[in-house]
């Protein structure tokens, strides 16, 4: 799910500097508003820094396996935390491993982060009832997870359904992209319910992480 | 990490000595022009740019093709889907493959492109320590609280690599194996993850405590030499070449 360079035109990878470039601004004022965040960047970044190692845990999923996005636990672990953090995972990925790009790290800031931060607020809304249900703290982290996944594959289509150059007969690609998008269903699915997983797990062992930073 | 990932060579180089704010943001505005390219006659510009700029690096050739290995794999795909799209003038048809004059023109713009682009970033970025590059970001101005995250997650990924390598060893070792649909291994695999975090969490709390010891949060003014005139000669020189490119279309 990571655009790499040289695919999208030039307004598309600015937009997504310039998207991206605001959603950080907004999250580092909500993250300052709360006092003074340096106490909380050793935790954010090392929680970033596991999530990114924990992506290389391979889900087998026939006839391949799967890495993990895990977005939506990061979102429900760092809250506003996720976009800096993913911004700058996505810098380490696209000059480390070539995944991703360096022009499109707007755009696949948007991809992933956006979705990390809508996961967020939906396991957060959890946290309303005083004493929620083991039940309900499943269902919710089920949703974070499976609807930040889904949320960025929908985006991800999307860029490169909308970016195929004009004066190719794009009925073959078009078909290709729609089949790469219905190929992550399974996906979605397990994302969400490893979210569900991990977030019971650390109810049960450090409840204090699901609080968010 | 700089070991493992980023390989910090040819750090004599003509341009390892360039001011690195300066070369984070000449590389950024030549990757923004060699991604607009839209034209097959600018493609030569591009590939001897980024030539002069791989030869200025100093780094091995053997270096880029290793690079280029893993993300090579999804561009193909890419390039072959969009050689094989058809267009208006057909150059030559088998059976369902189309292959077009818009289908080459394309694949062909897209692999310059990606290659030029990821090329650059590799001889620009490699031949620096990455903390030298987190350095020149946060001198142009990404905020503290990003730069700071990058600092202690290019510190501690090597660490948890590890980690994640030595608990999958155990899991092993104790009778885990890895198979297909199964709920019981994606349930292993979620408490792996999980205990990740857990650790992760623990090691915060005392590496925070032991960088306040330090002097963490004090405003402490760091002067840095302000780059000199070649510095600026190569960022004036990568913006003639950004406005050629633009200009070449």
């Amino acid at each position: 799910m990571h655009v790499p360079d040289g695919i999208l035109p030039l307004p598309f990878t600015v937009a997504g500097y310039a998207v991206s470039a605001a959603a950080a601004a907004f999250c580092i004022w909500k993250i300052k508003q709360r006092g003074d965040p340096r106490e909380h960047i050793p935790k954010a970044a090392l929680l970033a820094a596991a999530f990114f190692s924990a992506s290389l845990i391979q889900i087998p999923i026939p006839p391949a396996s799967v890495h993990l996005v895990l977005s939506g636990l990061l979102g429900a672990v760092l809250g506003y935390f996720a976009f800096p953090a993913i911004l700058v995972a996505l810098f380490f990925q696209a000059v480390m491993f070539g995944h991703g790009g360096l022009t499109t790290l707007g755009v696949n800031g948007i991809i992933i982060g956006l979705p990390s931060l809508l996961s967020a607020m939906i396991f957060h809304m959890q946290a309303r009832s005083a004493n929620p249900s083991k039940g309900r703290t499943a269902l919710f982290g089920f949703s974070a997870g499976a609807i930040a996944t889904a949320v960025s594959v929908a985006l991800f289509i999307l860029f490169l359904y909308y970016t195929i150059p004009p004066h190719l007969d794009a009925t073959v690609e078009r078909s290709a992209i729609i089949t790469l998008g219905l190929l992550h269903i399974p996906v979605i699915v397990v994302e969400g319910i490893v979210t569900a997983l991990v977030v019971m797990f650390l109810r049960q062992t450090r409840p204090q992480l699901l609080a968010g930073l | 990490m700089n070991g493992h990932f980023i390989q910090h060579q040819g750090g004599s180089s003509v341009l390892a000595r360039w001011d690195a704010r300066l070369r984070l943001v000449a590389l950024l505005l030549l990757a923004f022009a060699f991604s607009a390219v839209t034209q097959l006659r600018t493609v030569p510009v591009m590939l001897a740019v980024t030539a002069l700029f791989w030869g200025l690096s100093g780094l091995p050739f053997a270096y880029l093709l290793r690079r280029l290995r893993y993300p090579s794999l999804l561009v193909l795909c890419m390039a072959v889907g969009w050689l094989l799209a058809g267009g208006k003038t057909v150059w030559y048809q088998f059976g369902p493959i189309t292959i077009s004059r818009e289908g080459v023109h394309a694949a062909l713009l897209l692999m310059a492109r990606f290659y030029c682009i990821l090329t650059l970033a590799i001889a620009f970025l490699a031949v620096s320590p990455l903390l030298t590059i987190i350095d020149a970001m946060r001198a142009l101005g990404i905020p503290f609280i990003m730069v700071d995250m990058a600092l202690l997650m290019v510190r501690y990924l090597e660490v948890l690599k590890e980690d994640i390598h030595n608990m999958n060893v155990s899991m092993r070792l104790r009778g885990f194996r890895n198979k297909a649909w199964s709920l019981q291994t994606i349930k292993t695999k979620s408490w792996l993850a999980g205990s990740l975090l857990l650790r992760s969490y623990d090691r915060a709390e005392g590496i925070y405590k032991a960088m306040r010891l330090r002097g963490y949060g004090r405003q402490v003014k760091r002067e840095k030499p302000a780059p000199s005139t070649i510095d600026w000669g190569g960022l004036v020189g990568s913006m003639a070449v950004v406005v050629a490119v633009f200009w070449l279309g």
